[in-house]
């Protein structure tokens, strides 16, 4: 619904009453003429749409700068936000990104070019390590159906050796950004602060200007980046409450002490900094290698957890992990909060414990250190919907016994499973080819998947063993060999 | 990994990205596509309601649900087409809107008209299409078994197949007789900007902006259906965000619904699909399914080959005559056999007409005869590399539809190839990597390359061009080449420049319009830059004769002394104190046309349909590759880690663009070969109809090292200024992807027997490692 909104578009101040609920991607190309920012597949998955947003960081000690798709993002999301399109980035001229495109011919049709051009401004601009891979990695969101990937890879590489010595602190490096034109003076010199909110509490704070309840509804949003894929053209009258952009919920902390710590995660925490925050990685040691895994970079940096989990696919990948994290629930609304399991969260497909205006809150884990392993079979190796996944944690007592073992699994399911039988077969053994095969065969029949696009029942159960045999094999190395377990 | 033998030629070659204004504009954002155009005041937008399922007759129509959403929203029918409700155009089978009966899901039905596209959208879904449903066939070998045929099938056959075929204990000399079946699944295009028009009423006509490969096409396509003129149609391409074949025929109907709608409104009316519509209501790469038979001596040599091609063509012709014609063709792949058969036959099903896609055809084929090899190979013991070399298209062979090879390069890059990589060093590599890894498993495949180049529908091979040369020394040049990312308007840009002698920041390459260069042909088959580069040359060469003839009067001089160059009149090869800008300011004074029309056919083709005789191509593109997998036995998931190009590209009138054309097209090609899924269910219905369901190549993908080597020393006489085509040619190198996956899975299972199952995906993997022998 309307909404009074104030953000900065490449540098500029903009005040406008705006639908809240409007694609950002639709807004630049019909309202603000701005039709650099593309319109590809309108789900997130192809990156022509992407432009950089400006917002608080986690620890709201400063900004940071996201790609996000703008045809996943709520217009009403950008209410003291800050956006730059591609635009806004060549508002001097071609920069240094887009000439190191330009010199591979890395633009052929060009549709997709200006979102891998944003791309790769961004991977200058984040944090984060800024060699090759990395460089490379940051495009792994665009689709790009002329080149073959290979000249924009070129560029990317090219970019991160010339930019080697970038500053790690932002303000700094922002600077050098300026100087060198990946970003024009000018714009850069809006970047390092954010506009107030039109609205005093912030977006969703504001009282509607009609004053009647929202027609549409209020559905909470994480970072919207599902909700957009199944509502691409959301009714005038909705008015999402943005629970993703609460600063009073964005937040990871650990709670108590010695064996009942525990870490809280808040229901405006993304992927990204989930994957980012030491305390989860204490938690799970290397669980930040599985992050690629996972969506894309720029859905990540946007996606919340409690939206993963509330979505309540049986594939969600999120989901799998914090399962086998042995994650619970604090559910709140108007009613009251109440804590449970996830486990118990799923009441059947895409059915979930939420009711009334209830959200989840804040997702619990466990403190206590634990061997965790994540596993995945999709199509693409990189942004792609599992068809089966897995996780799988667990202790290992003095004795060499595995101890507190979980196993999750999704995709072979109406709901993302705890695969209890095929626990039970390990817990407290010593890891052995006898015990992970019990367990492989255990979780073969406690699970019932259906056929679809993404792969047959077979498929599913057959690729699930083999995904839990990868497991033992990743936490056990060299303690047996895949001939074994499969044999 | 190894040592290079030869250093690549790409290195050699200057990749000079010069100025490229239209490369920095898109990079920049600047570019407008279709729907990036300022919107008219009164514009409507429109939406598409397609049919409810796969088969279906009886058909009512009910859009009181869309009238109520808003009142001023326009529902157009079959009954409201003025003309003829006709797109075909082999066979008038594909009606634009669906009346009466509907023949695969996703068919147009209606057209939706409303002030916004979120309104047009919403009315469309509330369209109610209800009606009798019909069986779904889906498979083109029931259609084949039901006698659902589009056309005749087409049969081409060479030299004494009997007695290929005759086995050694019958007095003959085949040794092996190898025979499978090869499934290869469809393809989507993802073009990254969907299918789109505008149409707008201007002085009696209309104007139509369309995202077309063929404006010609839509001009009469339109026309047909609105019952008017051509004359009062203008048809205009701007670049457009990718096409691939996908726009080559199946941009009309979108542009025909526009036209439709401005033509009953008297507004302006834009249609763009959703990329869920497009996928949903548009042809793919047709998938087919083929019998082979291969017939060894004991040499290895290919004695006799037969295929028959189940080209599943979808509900409607489009142009599958044309694309199983290119399936014949190839049927050989780069292979001399003297004895052939290959059979098409295009099958009706309930599937949205399958259309031109990249290869158009070739693919298949050579897939098909790319699994005979692979099955031979199994069978001899013979390694396939050996087979392959022995049997490559040598100079003066014929084709068995009796073209005569002539500068045959197929052994060329081949051999180039296995010098880079010796056959043993590849052998050892492979080995030794499997050895020492248990859980992973690594394979390699060869694949030569000889990829006919002109449209297999004789009469399109012709185009035309318009140059002008401006007072002051610019020039524009218009052709009936549609830009679509291939660079054409870059090779256009550089034959005037060349040819006129002058700066290429002179040169303006205009958009596509039908009332500048008329009844053009579709850009496709690779053809855009030869045909459309012939004739800008044609008519620069036309401007050229007079210049230099008004110079030679003008400096007095004999017209065989003086040239164009470096944005001077040569004289003796010298600069003569004449300039370019000068020569044609002069010249105009002097009332010279400074304009010119180029028309180009062309030359040497023939082709006798009767007999399945002739010479249909103008020349063939050669090449190689070696692409190397890796296999995870334990995920059952694999991944590409190296792989190796040599490429005949004659001389490339621009090797940066060449080199993006390989990458990309072999890109494609592995995407067709192992990863993309075109997933439809019994009903008709596509399920992978998302981009999230319909996963496509990305970076990671692609991130392993490619090598292109262009071959040098070969300037191609066929072609403009040396050059060969280079668009559809490298798709195939993809196909090697496939073979390489399988060898790596045949490690993994030593003495199993390969399958044909493309897309090679994680599933199929699994099968092949948890079944029997």
């Amino acid at each position: 619904m309307l909404k009074s909104l104030r953000f900065r578009l490449n540098g500029k101040l903009v005040e406008i009453e705006g639908r809240e609920e409007q694609p950002v991607l639709d807004w630049l190309r019909e309202e603000a003429g701005l039709t650099g920012t593309r319109e590809g597949c309108r789900e997130g998955d192809c990156g022509a749409c992407l432009a950089l947003l400006g917002r608080r960081n986690l620890e709201g000690t400063g900004i940071e700068w996201v790609s996000a798709a703008t045809c996943l993002l709520a217009l009403g999301e950008l209410d003291g936000r800050a956006l730059v399109t591609v635009e806004g980035l060549a508002g001097e001229g071609p920069t240094p990104v887009m000439k190191a495109l330009h010199v591979e011919n890395a633009s052929q049709c060009g549709f997709c070019s200006p979102g891998v051009a944003v791309a790769l401004s961004h991977f200058l601009l984040a944090e984060g390590p800024r060699d090759e891979a990395a460089a490379v990695a940051s495009v792994e969101g665009n689709l790009c159906r002329c080149t073959g990937y290979a000249s924009i890879g070129r560029a990317a590489r090219a970019l991160s050796s010339d930019f080697s010595g970038l500053p790690l602190d932002f303000p700094t490096r922002l600077a050098a950004l300026a100087a060198r034109g990946v970003i024009p003076p000018a714009l850069a010199a809006t970047m390092q602060d954010l506009p107030e909110p039109a609205s005093a509490g912030g977006p969703g704070g504001s009282p509607p200007l009609g004053g009647s309840p929202p027609l549409g509804g209020s559905p909470p949003l994480g970072g919207g980046t599902d909700w957009y894929v199944r509502n691409t053209d959301p009714a005038p009258g909705l008015s999402p409450r943005f629970v993703g952009r609460d600063p009073e919920l964005r937040f990871i902390e650990t709670r108590g002490s010695g064996e009942g710590a525990t870490v809280a995660l808040g229901a405006g925490v993304t992927v990204a900094d989930f994957f980012a925050s030491k305390a989860v990685r204490a938690i799970a040691p290397g669980i930040e290698r599985f992050e690629v895994l996972v969506a894309s970079p720029h859905i990540r940096a946007r996606a919340t957890l409690a939206g993963n989990v509330a979505n309540a696919s049986p594939v969600a990948d999120l989901t799998a992990m914090l399962l086998a994290l042995d994650a619970r629930l604090v559910l709140s609304g108007a009613s009251g909060a109440r804590e449970l399991p996830l486990a118990d969260f799923f009441l059947g497909y895409k059915k979930t414990a939420l009711d009334g205006d209830a959200i989840i809150e804040t997702i619990l884990l466990p403190a206590a250190p634990r061997a965790f392993s994540f596993e995945k079979a999709a199509r693409r190796e990189r942004l792609d919907i599992a068809a089966v996944n897995t996780a799988l944690s667990l202790a290992v007592d003095s004795g060499g016994a595995m101890r507190g073992v979980i196993v999750s699994a999704g995709g072979v399911g109406p709901v993302p499973l705890r695969l209890r039988k095929a626990a039970a077969a390990l817990e407290g053994r010593k890891p052995s080819v006898a015990a992970f095969r019990e367990a492989m065969l255990a979780a073969r029949d406690e699970v019932a998947p259906i056929s679809d696009v993404r792969g047959s029942a077979e498929f599913r159960k057959r690729v699930l063993g083999r995904l839990l045999a990868a497991h033992a094999l990743r936490l056990f190395p060299g303690a047996f060999t895949a001939e074994e377990l499969l044999a | 990994m190894k040592d290079r033998s030869a250093p690549s030629a790409l290195a050699a070659v200057r990749f000079d990205p010069g100025d490229r204004p239209e490369s920095l504009r898109n990079l920049t954002g600047a570019t407008k596509y279709l729907d990036d155009l300022p919107e008219p005041a009164n514009l409507l937008h429109a939406a598409v309601v397609p049919s409810p399922s796969g088969h279906g007759r009886r058909m009512r129509v009910d859009a009181s649900k869309a009238r109520e959403l808003d009142p001023s929203v326009v529902v157009l029918l079959a009954a409201s087409i003025p003309g003829e409700n006709q797109m075909g155009t082999a066979v008038d089978d594909e009606p634009l809107l669906a009346d009466g009966e509907w023949h695969y899901a996703g068919q147009p039905v209606a057209l939706v008209l409303a002030s916004s596209k979120r309104l047009a959208r919403a009315a469309a879904a509330l369209v109610r299409v209800t009606g009798e449903e019909l069986p779904v066939v889906t498979d083109p070998r029931e259609a084949f078994a039901r006698g659902e045929l589009i056309l005749k099938p087409r049969v081409q056959s060479s030299g004494d197949l009997a007695g290929a075929f005759r086995a050694e204990a019958e007095g003959g000399k085949a040794r092996w007789i190898v025979e499978g079946r090869a499934e290869s699944d469809g393809q989507e295009h993802v073009y990254l900007e969907t299918q789109g028009a505008i149409a707008e009423p201007v002085d009696g006509g209309l104007r139509v902006v369309s995202g077309t490969q063929a404006p010609s096409g839509v001009q009469k396509a339109v026309a047909r259906v609105l019952g008017v003129p051509m004359r009062e149609l203008e048809v205009e391409a701007m670049r457009l965000g990718g096409a691939f074949g996908g726009k080559e025929d199946q941009a009309a109907p979108w542009a025909a619904l526009a036209a439709l709608g401005a033509y009953v409104t008297g507004r302006p009316v834009k249609l763009v699909l959703s990329r869920r519509d497009d996928m949903r209501m548009t042809g793919k790469r047709h998938p087919y399914s083929t019998d082979f038979r291969l017939a060894l001596d004991a040499e290895g040599n290919f004695l006799g080959l037969e295929l028959d091609f189940y080209q599943n063509a979808g509900a409607a012709c489009d142009l599958s005559p044309a694309i199983i014609a290119r399936s014949l063709y190839h049927a050989a792949g780069a292979y001399r056999i003297p004895a052939v058969r290959a059979a098409g036959y295009m099958c009706r099903t309930n599937l949205p007409p399958f259309t031109a896609f990249r290869g158009f055809g070739a693919p298949q084929a050579i897939w098909a005869m790319e699994a005979a090899v692979s099955k031979a190979a199994e069978a001899t013991g013979i390694p396939a590399l050996e087979l392959q070399r022995r049997n490559l298209l040598r100079e003066g062979d014929l084709t068995h539809y009796g073209m005569k090879m002539e500068d045959c390069r197929a052994g060329r890059p081949f051999e180039l190839l296995l010098s880079r990589n010796p056959a043993a060093r590849l052998e050892a590599e492979i080995e030794d990597f499997n050895a020492s890894h248990a859980d992973r498993k690594r394979g390699s495949w060869v694949i030569p390359l000889a990829f006919g180049v002109s449209f297999t529908k004789l009469m399109m091979n012709q185009g035309g061009a318009l140059v002008h040369v401006f007072s002051d020394g610019s020039v524009s040049v218009s052709t009936g080449a549609v830009e679509m990312g291939q660079g054409v308007g870059r090779k256009v840009l550089v034959v005037a420049a060349r040819t006129l002698g002058i700066p290429e920041d002179l040169v303006r390459i205009e958009r596509t319009r039908t009332a500048t260069v008329a009844n053009t042909m579709p850009t496709a088959a690779s053809t855009g830059s030869d045909i459309n580069g012939a004739a800008a040359l044609a008519a620069c060469e036309e401007i050229r004769k007079r210049l230099l003839a008004f110079a030679a009067t003008f400096l007095g001089a004999p017209d065989n002394e003086l040239s164009l160059g470096n944005g001077l009149v040569l004289r003796g090869g010298r600069d003569s104190g004449l300039a370019w800008k000068d020569l044609v300011a002069k010249a105009h004074e002097a009332r010279v046309d400074l304009s010119a029309h180029g028309f180009y056919a062309t030359p040497g083709l023939s082709y006798d349909m009767q007999a399945e005789r002739g010479s249909p191509f103008a020349y063939h593109v050669y090449g190689a590759a070696l692409v190397v997998a890796e296999l995870d036995t334990l995920r059952g998931s694999s991944r590409i880690v190296r792989a190796d190009l040599v490429h005949d590209g004659g001389v490339p009138i621009d090797a940066l663009v060449d080199r993006g054309q390989i990458e990309g097209a072999f890109a494609q090609g592995l995407g067709w070969a192992i990863l993309e899924d075109l997933v439809y269910g019994k009903d008709g219905k596509l399920l992978s109809d998302t981009l999230s369901t319909y996963k496509l190549p990305d970076m990671r993908f692609m991130d392993f090292p490619i090598d292109i080597e262009l071959l040098d020393d070969a300037a191609n006489p066929k072609a403009v200024l040396g050059s060969k085509a280079v668009g559809e040619p490298p798709f195939q190198y993809g196909i090697a992807g496939y073979f390489a996956v399988l060898e790596a899975l045949k490690a993994a299972r030593p003495g199993k027997a390969g399958f044909f199952d493309l897309p090679l995906t994680q599933e199929k993997a699994l099968d092949f490692l948890d079944g029997g022998n």
